[in-house]
């Protein structure tokens, strides 16, 4: 994957990052804090590269990041079970474990790439 | 301190893909987002449909390059309107670009919006341009192990096309595989087998844009997931 696509990512996080903190008059930022969904399509180590160059030289540059990956959680098209592990993509081609269907599963969880909270004074 | 600050990443896009989508809903003009591998045949799948349906439908479409304009001239030679966008490098089309470009194109009475992405599986999926539906595009040539490899565009895609089939004897390609990871987490994924070197199967996927046609004229399309 080119980290082109981090990189555009990485610019979309910063500019949230930026209205928030004018918007509570902070000026110190200490921690980003993300969750990226573990079907999302982006890769956490190259967001973490893309963040940390964007924000070299800056202000923030001391800022470090709190990455959540959000477990893929999935409803079964058949019986409604909603499965899933306790980590990652675990669910992803799995049958569904109360009836075995294979297909057509909802994805219930893990598509998500939100900020959840800063750190900052 | 600690702030909680609960904000999608992606919103700005969005957000502009709502006007994309209010400025395309107002015509009822059906928005087609293509997404493939570079050189799947996504233009060449453009040539085809644009010359084969042109007494039916009036359809325009965005390119999106990272260098050239080559594929809009090869669209804009079918006599279709063709608006380029050049994205020096960046890979993927985003909603503002998109909302750029309808500004090049007269939407008065325009049926069908093609958007060529930029060759890639993975950043324009991420990307609302405004669309009523991504297309995937898998060409036999690239390996049947793609919609396991990048199985959010094959989860999000409405139709997936299987082009260069013509090539399927020479190459190592288990088209049931496909088939069975596409649908894995996708169940309505409407697919067709096509070859756009010698034009078959392209009848199943010209009555799906009929349908989808007809579907956003009379209001029934619903809103795509994202
Ligand atoms: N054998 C065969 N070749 C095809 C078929 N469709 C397209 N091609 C060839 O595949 C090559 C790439 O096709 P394009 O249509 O340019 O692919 P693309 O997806 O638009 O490529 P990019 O825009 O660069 O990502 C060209 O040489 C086409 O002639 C097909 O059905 N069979
Ligand atoms: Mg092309
Ligand atoms: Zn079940």
């Amino acid at each position: 994957m080119p980290p082109m696509h981090e990189m555009v990512i990485a610019q979309n996080i910063l500019d949230i990052v930026r209205e928030e903190m004018a918007a509570r008059q902070c000026t110190r930022l200490v921690r980003i804090g993300l969750e990226c969904g573990a079907l999302s399509g982006v890769e956490p180590e190259s967001l973490r590269l893309s963040l940390e160059a964007l924000l070299d030289g800056g202000p923030w540059a001391e800022a470090g990041l709190e990455l959540r990956v959000i477990p893929l959680r999935l409803r079964c098209f058949s019986c409604g079970t909603v499965f899933g592990g306790e980590s990652g993509q675990d669910a992803l081609w799995q049958p569904c474990p109360r009836c075995g269907e294979q297909f057509g599963h909802t994805v219930e969880q893990g598509k998500e790439l939100r900020i959840s909270h800063l750190e900052a004074s | 301190m600690q702030i909680p600050v609960v904000r999608n990443v992606l919103e700005a896009n969005e957000k502009l893909a709502d006007q994309v989508r209010a400025r395309l809903d107002a015509g009822k003009i059906l928005a087609l987002n293509l997404i493939s591998s570079p050189g799947a045949g996504k233009t060449t799948l453009l040539e085809r449909t644009l010359a084969d349906l042109s007494g039916e439908f009036r359809m325009a479409v965005i390119e999106g390059d990272l260098q050239t304009d080559n594929d809009a001239r090869r669209v804009a030679a079918t006599g279709a309107q063709a608006v380029q966008i050049n994205t020096e490098g960046g890979c993927h089309l985003n909603s503002s670009m998109i909302l750029q470009a309808l500004d090049n194109i007269s939407l008065d009475g325009l049926d069908i919006l093609f958007i060529e992405n930029v060759g890639n599986l993975v950043c324009p999926v991420e990307f609302d341009c405004g669309e009523d539906a991504k297309i995937a595009l898998l060409s036999v040539a690239e390996g049947d192990d793609k919609p396991e490899k990048y199985p959010l565009l094959f989860n999000l895609a409405r139709a997936m096309l299987l082009n260069k089939i013509d090539l399927l004897p020479h190459v190592d390609f288990d088209v049931q595989r496909a088939r069975n990871f596409a649908t894995r987490l996708n169940r309505e994924l409407a697919i067709f087998e096509v070859s756009c070197r010698n034009g078959q199967g392209l009848t199943g996927w010209y009555d799906w844009l009929r349908a989808m046609r007809q579907a956003k004229l009379e209001g029934r399309l619903t809103r795509p997931e994202r």
